[in-house]
């Protein structure tokens, strides 16, 4: 008797750890081209009488928190955040330069980005019934000044000035590349908040606490889906959709399969074979995708050989094919990143003049001279570098990421030409995170993170990322170490002016053009599916006046322009 | 089972008198042996539990911050004092500091559920796993053991093929025997949903549509996992059978001419159906770990895909919070499967008297 029952204790501990073994994890958006018809409609007139469904692919969500501050609340993994509090105004997605004020009526930043001057928006009303004042606003940004809410983005506020309806909300430093960070934060009702011991974790479930200003309120709360309500005084107008659904399936397949048979109506996952899988299953079905200034990049290990050699990252800068990326990897959702800039489609304005135009080419010759020049031998054989050794490395993507553990194949595949050994790594998260933050890879595909192009060039090539102590990245994976870099990148941040900033990038962009400390594939997008079948006013390719995915703020825009199918 | 019953079985064996006496007195030898062995067991469980995660790499909030990209790096440590990853208290601090919780039944807050309290966390999801799970085990269990006796009892039949088939069930991949469940009986026929533990718009609650909601939307999930597990008790019931077949007293039992059905359920299944127990004990503590697979084919909420999601966030206090339950309940388990062993096999006591 005492054998087995000891074994089977150890096997329980064991079972559980061999959890960790296993990872899920899906890539991130995209599929083939949009097939959305054309035609756009103006606010919301009629009432339909259909609910929406919006699905997420992320397992049961057990645990009831309409917080919306932190990260992983139900509120944030489902997304319905985003119907129940509003912000001051919403950033497009795809072009951060157009904004919409929301609940400030008007916002307007000072010259060095220092001081945001807001008025509070008009007969707005919190679903309690309360009017929304600036003090609201204030209220919210100053639980950052007493530390009752956590400054996770580091927006160091300082306070602000009150003048009637308008407020000057004062910041430490500028604000330039976190103006969305800044008009997103979720404003709360003060007279509520007040009462909140711990803002950064209060699960709001206590009666009355789940209140906020926007189209939808909370009606109903189950460990299998949440059910929100349209709110009938919301200060946009008439909604069409009287009721939203969240739910959440256990993975991508059962998502999949929801949004086939119409259980789930809206959801932003990637899903490989969308045309046979969704859009060919019904005429009503629609995908739409919205580039974003972030793009899958190659993220080469600076650090180590072979990729401390600047040739061959140039050599390889000329190889891959981004379009096969495009093409083959992403069935056809991302754009070409192929700036020498390495900034994608959305972001062609930030490319400063001397290098507009400049766009890196499939040119295997061009490839192999660099090499050759550089005291390479055995070109487009087996490549042996100057110092005598077999060039080889290993592309490093988790398990299950489909679109690109295809790239990986790929990347192999092109790289054979200039004689280069490509290994394909596919390990779990665990491993890859691990891998990454301590730069232990030779090269990872990875996205990029922050806003516009100096986001970019911050999460590739920006030392603020590094731990020195600990040895950890959680961007700049690659380790690229420039001081002139990092001062141009603190320049650009914290600029008065548009020459200052203009004079930053270009030494940023010098600085990469130069170096090619990492080579982007193709830009990321944001995706939605969702279908006709009840409501039209949906964005389109041509009418792109918020993305389509239901996770974002930009949401509400969606809702607002909704109208039933007559 | 009756005392009437236990008698007899003890009173045909051949250490009756020895037996009996046994039984007559409490063994507290035997179970103050047992008892602490179990402690020393769980005790050494926790410790575990306490040492491993801390020995994988990485930490809660490099993670944290790899979930939530508009968090910037420079708030990391107002993170880590929001989530008392900030301490620097020593190994051995922290755990005296962790049974004092464990004693509280504090298991600290999940970082993966919006820092709500892991016991809300776990109980959430708990009830649903034990049911579905449970269920599906008991069912399995039962369906086997009476399947399994009679397969044996008829050895050479044609029913002999039913031990082929579950076996090639039990080995077939369970995500493809969910996933062909779903396209065949609810995307395909529409007779039943397509997942989730009951449907949108549905408030939980002691009412017949309620209920009626969650058998409806637990019948396919129960049905596979029920299917997909069938083969291992059928097998292990039917060759225990034909063991105990061979056995002198079952041919006594028909040369006395007593009826079929009574050799078959009183003497042969009876003796058969002891290691069948001692599996089904074991089982109990594996049921409340989950099922992955199941949970994540049927989007059905339950322990395993919320065990594998905070391993994988590095979210102590959840993963320590579930393993704590494993380990419990496959301590339970053992200490109900000794007892009863105790009970229906007087040899498991005898070295103690």
């Amino acid at each position: 008797m005492k054998s087995p029952m000891k074994t089977a204790a150890a096997l329980a501990a064991a079972a559980a750890l061999l959890l960790a073994g296993c990872s899920g994890g899906s890539g991130n958006g995209g599929a083939t081209g949009g097939t959305n018809t054309g035609g756009s409609s103006t606010g919301g007139t009629g009432k339909g009488t259909v609910a929406l469904t919006i699905a997420k692919p992320d397992g049961a969500i057990t645990t009831e928190s309409h917080n919306p501050y932190l990260g992983d609340t139900s509120a944030s993994m489902y997304g319905y955040r985003q119907v129940m509090f509003e912000t001051m105004a919403l950033v497009n997605t795809a072009d951060n330069s157009v904004v919409t004020p929301r609940l400030a009526s008007s916002v307007e930043w000072n010259d060095d980005y220092t001081e945001l001057t807001v008025t509070a928006r008009e007969g707005v009303t919190w679903h309690d019934g309360k009017p929304f004042t600036i003090d609201d606003i204030v209220g919210t940004f100053d639980m950052y000044l007493d530390g009752r809410l956590t400054d996770s983005a580091a927006l160091n506020y300082l306070g602000a000035d009150v003048d009637g309806s308008t407020a000057t909300l004062k910041f430490k430093d500028s604000k330039f590349v976190k103006r969305g960070s800044v008009l997103h934060v979720p404003i709360v009702p003060k007279h509520i908040w007040d009462n909140i011991d711990d803002p950064s974790t209060a699960p709001l479930t206590g009666e009355g606490e789940a209140i906020g200003t926007g189209p939808y309120t909370l009606s109903s709360w189950t460990t299998q889906a949440v059910t929100l309500k349209a709110n009938p005084d919301w200060w946009g107008g008439e909604l069409a959709v009287p009721e939203l659904h969240y739910v959440s399936y256990g993975d991508n397949a059962a998502l999949t399969t929801a949004l086939a048979t119409g259980d789930a109506d809206w959801a932003q996952a990637f899903l490989p074979q969308i045309q046979k899988s969704f859009l060919e299953v019904d005429d009503a079905n629609r995908q739409l995708i919205t580039p974003t200034a972030g793009a899958a990049t190659l993220f080469l290990n600076l650090t180590r050989k072979p990729f401390d050699n600047p040739a061959l990252r140039e050599a390889l800068a000329w190889t891959i094919d981004r379009s096969a990326y495009v093409d083959i990897a992403r069935e056809g959702a991302s754009a070409v990143v192929d700036s020498v800039t390495g900034l994608g489609p959305s972001l062609q304005k930030d490319v400063i003049d001397e290098f507009a135009g400049q766009v890196y080419t499939v040119d295997i010759e061009k490839a192999k001279t660099i090499l050759t020049d550089a005291g390479y031998t055995g070109v487009g054989t087996a490549l042996v570098d100057p110092d005598g050794e077999k060039v080889t490395f290993s592309v490093s993507v988790p398990a299950g990421w489909s679109d690109w553990n295809t790239e990986q194949a790929l990347l192999a595949e092109e790289l054979k030409q200039l004689g280069i050994e490509v290994t394909i790594d596919q390990p779990d998260w665990g491993g890859w995170d691990e891998a990454r933050q301590q730069a232990t890879f030779g090269a990872i595909i990875h996205w990029l993170d922050g806003e516009g192009a100096w986001g970019v060039y911050d999460s590739i090539m920006g030392t603020r990322w590094i731990d020195k102590d600990k040895n950890t990245a959680q961007f700049n994976f690659g380790r690229y170490d420039n001081p002139a870099v990092d001062e141009a990148l603190a320049a650009y941040a914290t600029a008065d002016s548009d020459e200052a900033r203009l004079a930053a990038m270009t030494t940023i962009q010098k600085a990469f053009v130069k170096d090619i400390p990492a080579i982007p594939l193709g830009a990321h997008p944001l995706i939605g599916l969702f279908n006709e079948r009840s409501y039209t006013g949906w964005p389109t390719e041509d009418n792109m006046y918020a993305s389509a995915d239901p996770t974002q703020a930009e949401i509400t825009m969606v809702l607002q322009n909704l109208k039933p199918v007559s | 089972m009756t005392t009437t019953d236990v008698t007899e079985v003890v009173t045909q064996g051949t250490t009756a008198t020895q037996a009996a006496k046994a039984r007559a007195k409490v063994p507290w030898r035997f179970l103050g042996q047992r008892a602490a062995f179990y402690l020393f067991t769980l005790w050494a469980a926790l410790t575990i539990n306490f040492f491993v995660p801390r020995m994988m790499k990485g930490d809660a909030v490099d993670n944290y911050l790899a979930r939530n990209r508009e968090i910037s790096p420079e708030a990391a440590d107002a993170l880590r004092a929001l989530l008392g990853l900030d301490s620097d208290k020593s190994m051995w601090e922290q755990y005296v500091d962790y049974f004092g919780m464990l004693l509280r039944g504090d298991l600290g807050v999940s970082i993966t559920h919006g820092l709500q309290p892991v016991s809300g966390v776990i109980a959430t999801a708990l009830p649903w796993t034990v049911g579905l799970i449970g269920l599906a085990t008991l069912a399995a269990v039962v369906i086997g053991t009476v399947g399994g006796a009679f397969v044996g009892w008829k050895r050479g039949s044609r029913l002999d093929v039913l031990i082929p088939i579950t076996t090639f069930l039990s080995t077939v991949p369970y995500f493809w025997i969910g996933l062909m469940a779903i396209s065949v009986f609810s995307v395909g026929l529409g007779w039943l949903p397509i997942g989730k533990a009951y449907g949108v718009g549905q408030e939980p609650g002691f009412n017949l549509e309620f209920i009626l909601n969650v058998i409806e939307h637990g019948t396919l999930p129960l049905a596979t996992i029920v299917i997909a597990s069938l083969g291992g008790w059928m097998l292990g019931m039917r060759n225990m059978m034909l063991t105990v077949l061979d056995e002198d007293y079952i041919t006594v039992a028909q040369a006395k001419g007593m009826p079929n059905r009574r050799v078959l359920w009183r003497y042969a299944a009876r003796n058969a159906v002891l290691p069948q127990i001692q599996s089904f004990a074991l089982s109990i503590g594996f049921i409340v770990g989950g099922a992955i697979i199941v949970e994540q084919v049927f989007s059905y909420p339950g322990v395993g895909k919320m065990l594998l999601d905070a391993t994988n966030a590095k979210d102590y206090a959840l993963m320590q919070g579930g393993f704590l339950v494993i380990v419990l309940a496959v301590l339970v388990a053992n200490i109900v499967a000794d007892l009863v062993y105790a009970v229906l096999d007087p040899r498991t006591r005898q070295s103690e008297a």
